[in-house]
């Protein structure tokens, strides 16, 4: 009888356990660096988590209740837009530049194309309150959300009380926005040496080394740095980038370097869309780099390409695709029982 | 049952008593004031009945660190953000918990938040970006918003906005107050808005925005503006 009761228990503990490991989605290969965020300060819980999950896909965030965080970030193309080079706010509204695609944020320092925000806990204030995209205010949200039925149980969940605050929205929304690790591509078994590249992709990856790893540090593909990548001004934008943040000519242009994490299914490119495939990317930089002061220093000597060396770039740059990433039930839409 | 009722609220009154007398709890008070008036914002704005024919719509501000001092020895300090808003009167007393025997002549403080609190994400109580004294579409906290109307501004309404906050250098907005006072159970501040605002050339200076030159003098007139009137 004893005996049958601490296996129970054990069972039980095993389950519990489980449960709680089953729902946090942050892990992340052993060679990769440590993250950046501070996860002492919001610890991360599978129902904060997972409220978090229904905050990104819930259009209250907006004035009109029509836009969504998923809106212009949809996990089908690693959460962001295909086919927008800028995405549509309420009331049919454009804003400036391309919505990136959210992966592996725990390791930025900072948000946003000029790195206008500090830190991920505020990143979501920055589109729920801009007037071209949720036209909100986090209070008026947090008012909303107590006037729904769901909000107040899922707050009660996750903190023990129902008490929904700028600070708690945030700090679920971040929860949820740090799950999204893609961890999964090709490359990935490559480097834990469970898969083999083709030639032609490990042509591509030499050719990388030697290009574009300098900016699109591997293992995340980002140098979490500001560059200025030799575009052309579009003079009906005149987007200055990072100097708009920092007022110092220095940065004139520099804009954050994307990480190159499923790139092949995130397309449009550049901080504004204007290139719509990888070649016109490439193009740009064996030709098109346009000279300044804040220019990029690797960028300073001619980066020179075949079109077979463009073939084989793309063939590697494929394989940082992550299917697993785009297809895990924990980052869609949440279906649950009310 | 009588009796142990009768003794719970004994001890209860002895607590209380007892408690008061070693912690007083002392009241900074707040008047935010435009020369000699005072204003209080919660049910109009305040127009001024001088020359200048200032309306004051908005006032706000955080006061963090307060500290005193007596002499050259700090005295007490505590270490909380405290948002005072002209539109919401129980905003404009805090209560400190300062001991009796603390000798000070001296108050210090901080105008705003300091860099480090304005890059540690999320916080809560009068941090809270509800409040709406965060900058959204650019990290970092507003430490003063000031509005209002005067005819020397040629702007729509001839509205003055001033948002003043930035953590960064050059453009770190934060200062620091420093006022004498008298010991008592009442500590009363006053901003003298009047002070601030005919300091600034509203004609060229109406509207501040985003951490900037103007952002850091335009916080050092503020900052300049509190006073104690012993």
């Amino acid at each position: 009888m004893k005996k049958t009761i601490v296996v129970l228990l054990l069972f039980g503990f095993a389950i519990c356990a489980f449960k709680e490991i089953r729902g946090i989605y942050f892990r992340y290969p052993s060679y990769w660096p440590k993250p950046i965020y501070n996860f002492n300060k919001n610890q991360l819980t599978t129902e904060k988590t997972f409220l978090g999950r229904v905050l990104f896909y819930d259009p209250i965030l907006s004035k009109d209740s029509n836009i969504s965080c998923a809106s212009c970030h949809s996990q089908h193309t690693a959460f962001s837009q295909i086919n927008h080079s800028y995405s549509k706010g309420i009331n049919h509204q454009i804003g400036k530049r391309n919505a990136p695609a959210l992966i592996n944020l725990a390791w930025n320092s900072s948000f946003m194309w000029d790195g206008a925000v500090n830190n991920l806990e505020m990143q979501a204030l920055a589109p729920m309150s801009n007037p071209t995209e949720m036209n909100e205010t986090i209070g008026h949200v947090a008012d909303k959300m107590k006037h729904t039925t769901i909000y107040p149980k899922l707050f009660y969940k996750a903190f023990g009380d129902s008490a929904i605050n700028g600070e708690r929205v945030l700090k679920c929304i971040t929860q949820f926005m740090l799950s999204l690790v893609s961890c999964h591509s090709k490359y990935d078994s490559v480097m834990e040496k469970q898969a083999k590249f083709t030639q032609q992709e490990e042509r591509g990856y030499l050719l990388f080394k030697k290009n574009c790893s300098s900016c699109h540090k591997e293992p995340l593909f980002t140098n979490d740095k500001f560059e200025n990548d030799g575009l052309p001004i579009n003079k009906t934008l005149n987007d200055v980038g990072r100097m708009l943040i920092t007022h110092d000519s220095a940065n004139y242009l520099q804009f954050r370097v994307p990480t190159l994490r499923n790139i092949q299914i995130s397309y449009p490119y550049m901080h504004d869309g204007r290139f719509s495939n990888l070649v016109q990317v490439l193009n740009h930089y064996t030709k098109g780099i346009v000279r300044s002061n804040s220019l990029a220093k690797p960028l300073l000597k001619p980066i020179l390409l075949t079109n077979n060396d463009k073939k084989n770039l793309i063939a590697f740059l494929s394989t940082l695709s992550d299917t697993t990433f785009i297809t895990e039930k924990q980052y869609s839409f949440p279906v649950f029982v009310n | 049952m009588m009796r142990i009722v009768k003794m719970i609220f004994l001890i209860m009154l002895l607590w209380l008593i007892g408690s008061e007398t070693v912690m007083a709890q002392k009241v900074l008070e707040f008047h935010p004031s435009y020369g000699k008036d005072l204003v209080y914002l919660a049910d109009s704005s305040y127009q001024s009945n001088d020359e200048d024919s200032i309306t004051i719509t908005q006032f706000r501000f955080y006061i963090s660190d307060i500290e005193l001092w007596n002499d050259k020895n700090k005295t007490w300090e505590e270490h909380n953000f405290h948002l005072i808003n002209a539109n919401e009167y129980q905003t404009l007393r805090i209560s400190l918990a300062i001991p009796d025997d603390i000798v000070y002549d001296k108050i210090k403080f901080k105008l705003g938040i300091d860099s480090l609190t304005n890059v540690s994400g999320a916080m809560g109580g009068d941090l809270d970006p509800m409040k709406g004294m965060y900058w959204t579409w650019q990290s970092g906290y507003i430490n003063v918003k000031l509005e209002g109307n005067s005819p020397l501004c040629k702007t729509r309404n001839n509205a003055f906005e001033f948002h003043l906050g930035g953590y960064h250098t050059p453009f770190n907005c934060l200062k620091t107050v420093t006022l004498p006072i008298i010991k008592s159970d009442n500590i009363k501040l006053y901003i003298d808005l009047k002070k601030a605002l005919s300091s600034i050339n509203l004609k060229m200076t109406n509207q501040i925005m985003t951490p900037s030159k103007l952002a850091v003098d335009i916080s050092e007139k503020i900052a300049k503006a509190f006073e104690t009137r012993l």
